[in-house]
């Protein structure tokens, strides 16, 4: 692997943001971002505006994969390839959807935190560990609701958008499920690199979380525009977690009752 | 062109389909124009599916499963000066009318010399090869409404790459240590 520029945050050193156009605003926390809880046709755009530059930096992590591990397992590198090509659309669909509802790029600031965790680390396994079983199925986890509270604020189309982008996540983190098993049973050493990068994320999401009470650009406290959802237990399986995996990502979120819940209509 | 000199070419093709896999993946992050990143991404999996196809087809030539042949010393030394290029529009066209034209004629070229029948499974996957190259090629002119057009005239390191490249007389490393 190459070696790369570094940037530090809050005493975190993380990878430099990838290219972007000079009409881009680059955001390193929450604090110097822009949004709103409410559903107004800014605040429609800002969320468009910013889940597009998540799939972009999404189609760069991937892409950064391909380059940093050419000795990858071919099949793995098929994934991550097919990954860079579906991110890319995703972004483009977004774009489209962003002109049509009158918005353009850089209307509002962007941040490329997850390329800047997940691109620092130096091992295939760890990056997917990262962007794809975490941040990815992360992202599954808002998309089991984010469609339907646009089409409850009159968008259906892009609630369809949504959910079609949400359809191909699940294959990006169904293999690296896959992959993360499949490495860590042919050598243990890979579960060291499994842990040393989801420790680096957790650091890195720790020293840049908002201090209580801080605000945004627009003025609006970040904790009320932080987007949190109950783990996606359907989407999860279809993804491939182990029951073991959805159980114990269930109780770290505090949702026991849920697990009680989903086995017990499971066996009425 | 017997099995061996098939599996020797297809072997090459693979390789330089992943190279320029690797290289467009590598100017996703690097270019900042975020249709150009898109693009890219495009041609990226499009690439890696003609990789994939050859790498299969080698292990029925004899070769092993995914084999990858690197190119005559003089191709390769064209194609990574083409990789190094920076800017965006130089990118862009040293992909799509540079390296495909190459490609597209290393495709040509092994579909005149072999036997259309009893080689038949590679000259399909040479012909849709091309079939997508045609298509990429028409993507960097229609695909999108903010790529930049081609220059009326090669910039400097464009020139350079075109020449380089003309001036290497074939792709495939006939050479038995080249393996």
């Amino acid at each position: 692997m190459d070696s790369f520029e570094t940037k530090v945050v809050r005493g975190v050193t993380l990878r430099k943001d990838p290219a972007r156009e000079a009409c881009f605003q680059i955001a390193e926390t929450d604090d110097q971002m822009i949004s709103w809880p409410d559903w107004t046709e800014e605040s429609k755009r800002e969320r468009i505006h910013r889940h597009m530059n998540n799939e972009m930096s999404t189609t760069e992590v991937a892409a950064q994969c391909l380059c940093d591990f050419p000795d990858a397992d071919w099949e793995l590198r098929m994934e991550l390839a097919r990954q860079v090509w579906d991110e890319g659309r995703h972004a483009m669909g977004l774009y489209r959807r962003l002109k049509e509802l009158g918005g353009r790029k850089g209307e509002f600031p962007i941040a490329n935190f997850e390329w800047a965790v997940s691109s620092y680390l130096d091992s295939v396994i760890g990056r997917i560990t990262v962007m794809n079983r975490t941040f990815e199925a992360g992202t599954m986890d808002l998309m089991a609701f984010i469609p339907d509270r646009w089409r409850e604020h009159g968008d259906p189309q892009t609630a369809e958008l949504l959910d079609a982008i949400a359809a191909d996540e699940i294959q990006h983190v169904r293999f690296a499920n896959h992959w993360v098993h499949k490495m860590c049973a042919e050598n243990k050493r890979n579960l060291i690199k499994v842990a040393q990068a989801v420790r680096f994320m957790n650091v890195a999401q720790e020293a840049l979380a908002p201090a209580a009470g801080v605000t945004n650009l627009a003025g609006v406290a970040v904790e009320d525009v932080t987007q949190s959802a109950p783990i996606n237990v359907a989407d999860r399986q279809l993804a491939d977690f182990t029951d073991e995996e959805i159980s114990a990502l269930l109780r770290q979120h505090g949702m026991e009752s849920v697990v009680i819940n989903e086995r017990k209509s499971a066996l009425s | 062109m017997n099995v061996k000199r098939r599996a020797d070419t297809v072997g090459t093709l693979r390789f330089v389909s992943v190279f320029l896999m690797e290289t467009l993946a590598s100017w996703i992050p690097a270019t900042p124009e975020m249709e150009v990143k898109i693009l890219f991404s495009r041609q990226v999996w499009r690439m890696a599916q003609q990789a994939d196809r050859l790498g299969r087809r080698a292990r029925e030539l004899r070769a092993p499963l995914h084999y990858s042949r690197p190119p005559q010393r003089d191709f390769l030394a064209a194609f990574k000066q083409l990789a190094a290029v920076t800017d965006t529009v130089d990118r862009i066209d040293a992909f799509h009318d540079i390296a495909l034209s190459a490609l597209a004629a290393e495709y040509k070229v092994y579909l005149t010399e072999t036997d259309r029948l009893t080689d038949e499974p590679t000259v399909v996957i040479c012909n849709q090869a091309l079939e997508e190259i045609k298509i990429m090629q028409r993507e960097r002119q229609e695909w999108g409404s903010e790529i930049p057009k081609a220059r009326a005239t090669d910039s400097g390191a464009l020139k350079a790459v075109r020449q380089a490249i003309a001036a290497t007389k074939e792709m495939v490393d006939r050479n038995e240590q080249a393996a």
